[in-house]
């Protein structure tokens, strides 16, 4: 009830003296994991210098609760105290939800106007253009760029290496398999985390260029050029070399296997340096390697933009929120995370001379040097996600076939359409 | 009483409001002159909490049932009865609302069977019943979501308590996937609710228990009854009043069952642990599809209704 | 009865019974007291090497959980005091005074008792926005009174039914207003109803998911339960803090139910079977 009464008396006072600007406060949603000391260093840095080039402003952290996967973020875009700048895993489908529920407001105009359109790749410009007619809403802050990740000691000792041809691969899986080692672990009941295996897989098998057709409803799923990741995930957990059991696994739980070394390889992205790192794992001892693919060239990540800044249809700060983006695309800050221990991610332009802290990220960004291809679960629509995601729970618990489960997203796909 | 009758005594309470109470009969003075102003002001904090935050939403879904609304801040276009349309096409509803009757099943005879056992058992204690009442009712005090945490942790294949004790005791074939088999899933969730629910109905059904006369059970004892022609005639009819109460409240408690779905499955794998709760949420708050989301509230209350008109029928006839 | 004369054959089948139910909080706790390392082994039966306090000590700061144990009984101590101030009254007024539209309300009222707040979640979200209550811990505690109100209403009423008119006419003739008759006359004699009532909203708070999960977004103003599950979720890299950050969530209501036992089992069957 008093937060109520304050709520009005400072509605009040907005009223009377607008343009104080004394007072202003920029409320941001995320970082994620921003109560992890490494992480929160960065960000308080950031912040602090924000604070200190605008005289009076505050930037206040509201820690995510979830995604916009999971509808927090739009709960908390809707309630009045909602942030005023946005960061969040994002992607064209995610996007998609909040755009058709008004929730988050243009950026296109921004993009000329604050010259944001030379700070990021320009294929990224292009690509961002291409999805919603024209008009964009989100800031890429960091790409993704999924691949397996392996145990360098444990791979080194039993002379097992990660190999071209998708054969050798499950011929490696099996030989893991039979040395009582879980050959790879996944966490589909996070549902993102499922699809860093689906995708990977489905690239491997069709090629980058089947896949982006497939996400943007110009292939059908059923095509026979499509089916067959389906039909190979659905074979591994036949044959036991995923385990069924991993069905109700979450992220968390799956990368637990990794991280105590009971599994042998895990399908991740960059950001997986964070939790390491918070699980005790040496992150030297991390090894990462693209999908091997019979496909000449297609043995390569795959992602698209991972995080995204939003601005909130109904920011309190819109002027101030915009501002904040500017700086957060400039050079200083980002070099600034390149080079920070915390850096989990590749950033949306070219940061020459910038040298990432960890290892394994270097493995990672020269991977994705050669180009990155499709994650589904960021391109595609946001109506058919959920199904997406559940086709692959049911693939991996075993009740569905690969082609039932394809007939199923295409079923949506040709509803989206 | 009917309306007519009840206006009319309000008029004869206005009249006769300038006579001496004393003189009143009781009709009278249950009426008082302050009759309805009386009411309403003792009333009133009610009536407005419950119109804002209960009545006027149960209205407006009703109306949004009908439309096309996908988002809070948009404008929604009025489309008749097109979501009901989609919502009889939709298998994942069915499939939700069969997995809730099951829930609702397994929920009472889980819950509530362990709860009437363990009440039986209790009940004949002297010394010891406030030390085992206090102990079992313990899981009661844990949050439905925090249930879903450490249950969650329980069945983890790998890690958890369930899995790695079978195997410590030898018994590693009966290892399961709790929460990834298909056809598993749904009673192992349950189990985490029941688990957190039955220390409740262990207490009511106590307190049924200790209401019974015992002079009842003296007589069974000169008729040379046993313990469990005891249990029949005797303990089970005495209980009946109970029993409905707590059936009751078993179904609307396992109807609401929401935190433990989805804090540990969210309704996975494959939807073979989706109720309708969890369905409501995924559409209302993961793809905005309120119209549809409606449909499923109502679907939901005529459920919750259905239930309750059985049940305080079924009550009704055991009273007579 | 004669029903007392052996005990102790019921309390050896009884024992193995009550291990399988507690053997959660005992595993729980237990692992709340290992290393990370130990946790990973998967050995459910072993203990820690040595007891790792800092578990608690660490989960305590990074999870924020005096906050959030504040913010539990904050919210449940609002939710607690409006029930009584509402309920009350209006059980008084629907059994008490008879009124035009009397049984009309009382069954608009019992509709309530059976709609699931899950099946009205759309527009009571709508509402809260339009007040300005979305986020904050007197939004949810106004819906969640509203949402016990059926049952409070219900119980008070059925109680206070049984309470002899004569109580009310008696006073009458003394010249008392229903406000008085209330709280001088009928309060002092419904210790039973009242406490169920305490008791009954109070865990029923205690134990909500869905509202705070959907109204509460910042971590400032979250409830215990959905801290917690935040928690779990941000460091499940961490079992450790999970193990420990579940048991922190419990402990409080667990002592407190274990020092008020007797009171609190009596007052939620009285108030409930027996009202």
């Amino acid at each position: 009830m008093m937060k109520m009464l304050l709520r009005g008396a400072a509605f009040a006072a907005l009223l009377a003296g607008a343009g104080d600007l004394k007072a202003q406060t920029l409320k941001m949603w995320g970082p994620e994991q921003i109560t992890e000391p490494l992480i929160a260093e960065l960000w308080k840095g950031i912040k602090a210098d924000f604070e200190a080039a605008n005289p009076g402003v505050k930037v206040e952290f509201i820690p995510p609760t979830g995604t916009i996967s999971n509808g927090a973020v739009q709960a908390a875009l809707q309630s009045d105290a909602g942030p005023d700048v946005v960061l969040t895993n994002s992607g064209i489908g995610r996007v998609t939800v909040v755009k058709n529920a008004k929730l988050v407001a243009p950026l296109t105009a921004q993009y000329e106007n604050r010259g944001w359109k030379a700070k990021i790749y320009p294929w990224l410009y292009t690509e961002l253009n291409g999805q919603f007619g024209g008009e964009i809403y989100e800031v890429p802050d960091g790409l993704d760029a999924l691949g397996v990740w392996y145990h360098k000691d444990m791979f080194a000792q039993k002379g097992w290496a990660i190999p071209k041809t998708w054969q050798d691969f499950v011929t490696l899986m099996k030989k893991i398999d039979a040395a009582g080692v879980q050959p790879l672990a996944i966490g589909p009941r996070t549902t993102g985390s499922a699809g860093h295996l689906f995708g990977n897989l489905l690239q491997s098998a069709s090629g980058t260029g089947a896949v982006g057709k497939a996400v943007g409803g110009k292939l059908s799923w059923t095509d026979p050029t499509m089916v067959t990741g389906a039909v190979r995930l659905r074979e591994l957990v036949d044959t036991g070399l995923i385990k069924k059991e991993m069905a109700g696994l979450d992220l968390e739980g799956a990368s637990r296997l990794w991280f105590t070394k009971r599994a042998a390889m895990f399908v991740a992205g960059p950001w997986f340096t964070a939790n390491a790192r918070k699980a005790g794992y040496d992150l030297a001892n991390a090894g990462y390697a693209p999908m091997p693919s019979d496909l000449a060239g297609e043995s390569k990540p795959t992602g698209g933009v991972g995080w995204s800044w939003l601005l909130p249809a109904n920011s309190k700060q819109p002027e101030l929120a915009l501002k904040w983006i500017d700086f957060m695309l400039s050079d200083a800050v980002m070099k600034k995370r390149a080079q920070h221990a915390a850096s989990t991610m590749i950033y949306p332009r070219e940061l020459p001379g910038i040298e990432p802290p960890t290892p394994v990220l270097k493995d990672i960004f020269a991977a994705a040097a050669q180009g990155v291809g499709y994650n589904p679960s960021v391109y595609l629509p946001g109506s058919v996600l959920d199904t997406y995601f559940q086709v692959i729970q049911g693939l991996i618990s075993a009740q569905i076939t690969g082609e039932q489960g394809m007939a199923e997203i295409q079923a949506k796909m040709a509803a989206a359409q | 009483m009917n309306m007519a009758k009840t206006e009319s005594m309000v008029g004869a309470g206005r009249g006769n409001a300038a006579r001496p109470l004393a003189g009143r009969s009781r009709e009278d003075i249950l009426v008082g002159a302050d009759g309805a102003g009386s009411a309403l002001f003792l009333m009133a904090p009610a009536l407005a909490v419950y119109a804002v935050f209960t009545l006027f939403p149960i209205a407006v879904t009703f109306w949004l049932s009908f439309t096309d609304s996908n988002g809070f801040n948009t404008d929604a276009g009025f489309v008749g009865l097109e979501n009901y349309r989609k919502a009889a096409a939709d298998p994942i509803l069915w499939q939700s609302l069969w997995q809730t009757l099951l829930w609702l099943v397994y929920h009472v005879v889980l819950a509530g069977g362990l709860g009437l056992g363990l009440a039986l058992a209790i009940a004949r204690l002297r010394r010891s019943q406030v030390f085992f009442r206090t102990a079992f009712f313990l899981p009661h005090l844990v949050s439905l979501a925090v249930v879903g945490v450490i249950w969650a942790n329980i069945y983890d294949p790998f890690f958890g308590l369930l899995n790695t004790s079978l195997a410590a005791i030898g018994l590693g074939g009966w290892t399961q996937g709790w929460l990834s088999d298909p056809s598993l899933v749904l009673f192992s969730v349950n189990v985490a609710s029941s688990w957190q629910g039955f220390g409740l109905y262990m207490l009511l059904f106590i307190a049924g228990l200790q209401d019974i006369d015992p002079s009842l059970y003296d007589a069974a004892e000169v008729d040379g009854a046993s313990a469990f022609q005891k249990l029949v005639y005797v303990t089970l009819p005495g209980l009946r009043e109970v029993m409905t109460f707590v059936m009751s409240l078993a179904m609307i408690n396992g109807l609401k069952g929401f935190a433990t779905v989805f804090v540990m499955t969210n309704g996975g794998p494959f939807y073979q642990s989706e109720l309708i709760t969890t369905y409501i949420y995924r559409l209302a708050f993961q793809s905005q599809d309120h119209g549809l989301a409606a449909v499923l509230c109502i679907l939901l209350s005529v459920l919750a209704i259905t239930i309750t008109v059985v049940f305080n029928k079924w009550r009704a006839r055991l009273r007579r | 009865m004669t029903m007392h004369k052996r005990e102790w054959p019921t309390v050896v089948a009884l024992a193995p019974v009550l291990l399988l139910v507690l053997a959660p909080f005992a595993w729980l706790i237990v692992s709340s007291l290992k290393s990370e390392i130990e946790i990973g082994q998967a050995d459910p039966l072993s203990l820690p090497a040595n007891l790792m306090w800092r578990n608690y000590q660490d989960a305590w700061q990074i999870g924020g959980f005096s906050e959030l144990i504040g913010n539990s009984f904050l919210n449940l101590a609002g939710v607690v005091a409006l029930t009584l101030l509402t309920c009350t009254p209006a059980g008084y007024a629907l059994s008490k005074i008879r009124f035009p539209g009397r049984e009309w309300l009382f069954y608009a009222f019992i509709l309530g008792l059976t709609i699931p707040i899950q099946a009205i979640v759309i527009p009571l979200y709508e509402v809260l926005t339009a007040l300005g209550l979305v986020n904050s811990l007197s939004g949810i505690v106004l819906a969640q009174v509203s949402n016990g109100i059926p049952f409070g209403i219900f119980l008070m009423r059925s109680f206070f039914t049984n309470v002899p008119d004569e109580l009310v006419e008696a006073a009458k003739v003394d010249g008392a207003t229903h406000l008085q008759i209330l709280t001088k006359v009928f309060l002092p004699i419904s210790t039973p109803a009242v406490q169920a009532l305490i008791i009954i909203s109070a865990l029923s708070t205690w134990n909500d998911f869905f509202l705070p999960l959907v109204v509460l977004i910042s971590p400032q103003v979250q409830t215990l339960p959905l801290g917690l599950v935040r928690f779990a979720g941000t460091y499940s890299s961490e079992y450790r803090l999970v193990f420990s950050g579940t048991v922190i969530s419990f402990l409080p209501i667990i002592l407190l139910y274990i020092l008020t036992q007797r009171r609190f089992t009596e007052g939620l069957t009285q108030g409930a079977i027996k009202g």
